[in-house]
């Protein structure tokens, strides 16, 4: 069933943050959300796992609808969505492989399982998460402020992925990271949908990752949907935004062409 | 002026009932899910652990201070033979409690509402509750029992040394020894005056942990919003002290001036 906004609204004080927001993800699918600072994308995936709740419409996660839950219902739904945010949200009491096999000691977790996973399994799974995102085992003692922001972010993404989720929720997934590691979670995300048909949804000012990672993109501005479509649907749009994510997108592959230099 | 004692009226009681539903909550959580002894001990021993060297250096001071000042005093009455009698029911009425709610305000509370407004603005409190974990369970329960248990134990701690402090420098100072500073202590204190200063830091310690808690975990706005919590925490926290004592004080007054007697002669 995916992931279903329907007239989503949403105000903090005067300002409106979302205003009859309503899109559909299918299941395996990548959505791109993409919009300048403030469009209120970091919102609608937090509307997902109900750590906000809209004053208007409904939030479809899979067939139960998230926006009437209690927090104790709203557990189970967390247990199947997994959330990278923005900023790394390390727990900094915590080490690194106190973090990331903090997921699969949840009782949501257990209750999923057969059997308690052995603390070898434990280990097992989070080494194997943190090869994913390209740290290695020297690692697991660290106390994420003795890493760097890059691979904080990092630790963050393979502590999402341990317990395996369903459906998973990218807030900015590449801000701070170097190239290289920046493909490899794009690659990661692509790989995730196709292989494990996992639904994502990437927040993401990030045009370039969008065309090539994205199975559809929606551009949200001053509240509102401007546009959604497929990639081949974006490129084609005449919305003067979508015009300038897709400039500045050129920009960083024609230096030149767009400076005026040659 | 009018305008802005209603305004600053209507702000505190808004914080007050805030406060207390969020108090409800943690009381609900308390009761309704399996409590971890392990993170609570770990709190327990933190919070006391950073507090104890303050406790104990202001104990002495504190003892001290009490003890010169009501020898001042008694002397005038030829009553220096009352003088342990006074200080220690002083202190273990109102100075012991009102002092360590204080100090636990300026050093665990504000931690508290910092780390957890830390928390909050990095988004690691949201990261607990998507990884499928109540926040308040996991974060809030074993402080706000920490805080509130650590409270007694430093109290205790903090009598006993600002007591011990207290004869030493009558005994240093006033020439009065040990024994004659503890001979007058029965008479000003009983069972009753000890229960009520415990019953006094539990309350006062409530009031550190649920308020540090509640700043600290409805922090927003990134470091400005930290500082803004970290300020309403102790501003907050010394002023329920002081009308929690008022309450408290009376409370004891009635209990010990009307109700005993009542009780003892309807028996």
């Amino acid at each position: 069933m995916g992931i279903r906004f329907n007239c989503v609204c949403k105000r903090f004080g005067p300002k409106i943050i979302l205003n009859d927001v309503s899109f559909e993800v299918s299941d395996g699918e990548i959505l791109f959300i993409l919009g300048k600072s403030g469009a209120g994308k970091s919102v609608t995936l937090k509307h997902i796992v109900g750590v906000l709740k809209p004053d208007s419409g409904s939030v479809f996660v899979g067939d139960t609808n998230v926006s009437i839950l209690s927090d104790e219902a709203l557990t189970a739904v967390r247990r199947q969505c997994g959330m990278v945010f923005q900023h790394p949200a390390l727990l900094d009491s915590l080490t690194v492989y106190q973090n990331v096999s903090f997921g699969l000691r949840t009782p949501q977790y257990l209750a999923s399982l057969e059997r308690p996973l052995t603390e070898n399994e434990i280990q097992k799974i989070v080494i194997e998460k943190l090869s994913l995102v390209n740290l290695g085992s020297d690692v697991l003692d660290k106390m994420p402020s003795a890493l760097s922001y890059g691979m904080q972010k990092r630790v963050s993404l393979a502590r999402t992925l341990a317990p395996s989720p369903r459906y998973l929720l990218f807030d900015e997934p590449t801000t701070g990271l170097d190239p290289i590691t920046t493909n490899a979670v794009n690659d990661l995300i692509f790989e995730l949908s196709r292989k494990l048909n996992v639904t994502s949804i990437v927040v993401s000012h990030d045009m370039q990752c969008a065309l090539k990672t994205a199975d559809r993109i929606l551009v949200l501005d001053q509240a509102k949907i401007l546009t959604i479509g497929s990639v081949s649907e974006i490129k084609q749009s005449n919305e003067k935004l979508v015009k300038d994510f897709l400039e500045e997108t050129l920009a960083l592959f024609l230096p030149s062409s767009i400076g005026g230099h040659g | 002026m009018r305008e802005l004692i209603v305004k600053s009226m209507n702000r505190f009681f808004h914080e007050f009932g805030s406060i207390c539903l969020f108090v409800a909550t943690i009381v609900k959580t308390v009761f309704c899910t399996r409590g971890n002894a392990q993170a609570i001990l770990a709190q327990i021993s933190s919070v006391s652990y950073r507090s104890v060297s303050t406790v104990a250096f202001a104990g002495i001071f504190v003892g001290a201070i009490l003890v010169l000042q009501f020898h001042r005093i008694l002397v005038q009455y030829d009553g220096e033979i009352f003088l342990g009698g006074l200080n220690t029911s002083a202190v273990v009425r109102e100075v012991g409690p009102l002092l360590i709610s204080f100090l636990l305000a300026g050093k665990i509370g504000a931690f508290t509402a910092a780390e957890l407004g830390t928390m909050r603005v990095t988004e690691q409190i949201d990261a607990i509750q998507c990884l499928g974990t109540n926040p308040i369970q996991y974060l809030i329960v074993p402080r706000w029992i920490a805080i509130i248990i650590s409270s007694v134990i430093l109290l205790v701690i903090g009598l006993v040394i600002s007591i011990g402090g207290s004869m030493l420098v009558s005994n240093i100072l006033l020439d009065i020894n040990p024994l004659q500073f503890a001979s007058s202590i029965g008479q000003f204190t009983d069972l009753s005056t000890v229960a009520s200063g415990i019953f006094k830091s539990a309350v006062y310690g409530t009031i550190v942990a649920s308020v540090s808690c509640y700043e600290g975990y409805t922090a927003s706005g990134g470091a400005r919003g930290v500082g803004k919590a970290v300020t309403q925490a102790a501003v907050y926290i010394n002023l329920y002290i002081i009308i929690a004592n008022t309450l408290t004080s009376n409370m004891f007054e009635f209990l010990q001036d009307v109700l005993v007697p009542f009780i003892k002669g309807a028996w």
